[in-house]
């Protein structure tokens, strides 16, 4: 698989703050590639130095193999922290003037704007758009050139519901057709529902890299309950136990190694409880982001 | 708006003077201004070309807010993210005093042949010609007053200190100017705005019989070149430099 991008020892410093300390990663082309972090970790200064708004420090990168120019830009769809058009001209406006820029044919706007519903508001001035429709204009804007590479930098930021349901929708949509997107987000379950690769930042440093995938194997957590006044005691007789939490309505099993769900619920059948709740739970990202953030140093090189 | 303001400004201007000859008139002393060649030719040339170069300030003020907005609104962000280099992003700002200030030039300079043609008791070609050097160094001294304002607001970022710093910088010239006229007054005409304002020099005083410099020197006009340069390859520096 191609390199899309890939960085060397990126850094940045302002003044006595490092934002981005000596930053090495890969994308390839193809990935869904989150990039988690707390506030303040860099997440958007790299995107940033990425495409050409801040000037590196030290270090160097490249899309796509080729030095970075204007040219490789055009070639990328990005939306870093907030949309930004002008806000006296109108959708449709705005979408051609960038148009212009990314020397995108003309003929793209309408299927762009369909694409996010905006098709019925792209005359009215961008003043006047709700936040939603400010995003999904950014999302169109992203896609107009039908680009290789689409960066989105927290693109469900003050959406309600049903906008994050939305947004969700249009990235799986756009990632089955083999884009390669980098998906800079908070929302850990939608990066795990959405992402094949994810990097974690702190302070500036790449905690972690790897596949999603790899998130999920290992440890399984069993949630069981039953009409059984001992159950918890029952629990530990089982082989496979962990440590077992007792939570309101519910059991939580910590799975050893080699064991599964369908493991304790045939235990349970033969001593003549049936359970009444029984879900097998993947660890999540979130659990492991934080496990990595608690870790003092970073650990990918 | 503004080059209505202009048009109507310029052409307007003798009928002014002659209505205030007239209030004078009413106090006794009698003036006749269609003697004073104030719109003749070959005088009109300058006069007007001086006269137009005090409303540079309004085209400064577009120019400024234009350059301004772009950082408010964070528009030179998105444009440099979607792919413009920052060359391209001050070359159409570049174009656009240059259009400008062109569109400055010609339109006091047809205003000037028409009132010309209006108000000269007499045309004398080519006499009626001399002194139309004057609106090439109108052209520079618009786009170079553009230039440095764009320069202005490159630096500061926001449209209100802008305006205020390019009010302010004609000021603290003025005073530094004042302070070492006593000492060395040759460097006068080097200074930025001096020599903006030196390429177009006040004609009025030769109507009080003093002597003017009623020619474009190539002089001036060398120095307001090397300085307009300087403004635009400063914002340009300043551009690259920065993070957007």
């Amino acid at each position: 698989m191609e390199t899309v991008l890939s960085t060397q020892g990126l850094t940045k410093i302002f003044g006595r703050l490092t934002a981005v300390n000596n930053l090495n990663l890969e994308v390839k082309r193809g990935q869904v590639f989150g990039m988690l972090g707390p506030n303040g970790s860099g997440k958007t200064t790299t995107l940033g130095m990425l495409m050409g708004v801040v000037n590196a420090s030290q270090g160097s990168f490249s899309w796509f193999g080729q030095p970075p120019t204007n040219i490789v830009r055009k070639k990328i769809g990005a939306v870093l922290e907030h949309p930004i058009f002008y806000p006296y001209l109108s959708g449709q406006k705005n979408l051609e003037l960038m148009a212009m820029i990314k020397e995108a044919p003309v003929e793209n706007i309408p299927k762009v704007l369909e694409l996010v519903e905006l098709s019925t508001r792209k005359d009215d001035k961008y003043k006047t758009y709700s936040l939603g429709m400010k995003q999904r204009l950014a999302i169109a804007s992203a896609l107009l050139n039908d680009p290789i590479v689409l960066i989105l930098d927290e693109p469900t930021n003050g959406l309600d519901p049903m906008g994050i349901a939305e947004i969700r929708e249009i990235i799986k949509r756009i990632a089955a057709d083999g884009k390669t997107i980098i998906l800079a987000s908070h929302l850990l379950d939608e990066v795990q529902k959405v992402c094949t690769h994810f990097a974690v930042l702190k302070r500036g440093n790449l905690m972690h890299i790897g596949p999603v995938d790899d998130v999920g194997k290992g440890e399984e957590l069993v949630e069981v309950a039953a009409y059984h006044d001992d159950l918890g005691i029952v629990l530990q007789e089982f082989a496979g136990s962990g440590v077992i939490k007792r939570e309101d309505s519910h059991f939580q099993v910590m799975m050893k190694d080699g064991f599964h769900g369908q493991d304790l619920n045939r235990f349970l059948f033969d001593r003549g409880i049936v359970a009444s709740h029984l879900i097998t739970k993947k660890k999540t990202l979130e659990k492991q982001f934080l496990e990595i953030l608690a870790e003092g140093h970073p650990t990918a090189k | 708006m503004y080059f209505f303001t202009l048009v109507v400004g310029a052409a307007s201007g003798m009928e002014f003077l002659k209505w205030l000859a007239r209030l004078i008139d009413d106090f006794g002393q009698s003036i006749n201004i269609d003697r004073i060649p104030l719109y003749h030719f070959p005088d009109i040339w300058q006069n007007l070309a001086w006269s137009c170069g005090l409303l540079k300030m309004g085209l400064a003020i577009m120019v400024v807010i234009s350059i301004t907005n772009e950082y408010t609104y964070r528009t030179i962000r998105q444009n440099i993210i979607d792919g413009m280099s920052r060359e391209e992003f001050l070359l159409s700002k570049v174009y656009t005093n240059l259009l400008l200030a062109a569109a400055s030039m010609l339109s006091v300079f047809l205003i000037a042949v028409v009132t010309g043609l209006i108000y000269s008791p007499e045309i004398d070609f080519p006499y009626a010609l001399t002194g139309i050097g004057f609106f090439p160094a109108y052209f520079l001294e618009v786009f170079a007053f553009l230039s440095f304002s764009l320069m202005i607001g490159i630096f500061i970022q926001r449209s209100g200190l802008t305006i205020i710093v390019l009010l302010f910088s004609y000021l603290i010239e003025l005073i530094i100017k004042e302070n070492i006229d006593n000492y060395v007054p040759g460097i006068i005409p080097f200074f930025p705005l001096e020599s903006i304002m030196n390429l177009v020099p006040l004609p009025f005083a030769r109507y009080a019989f003093q002597e003017i410099r009623d020619y474009v020197t190539i002089g001036s006009v060398a120095i307001a070149l090397v300085w307009t340069f300087l403004f635009n390859f400063l914002a340009y520096r300043k551009l690259k430099k920065s993070d957007i």
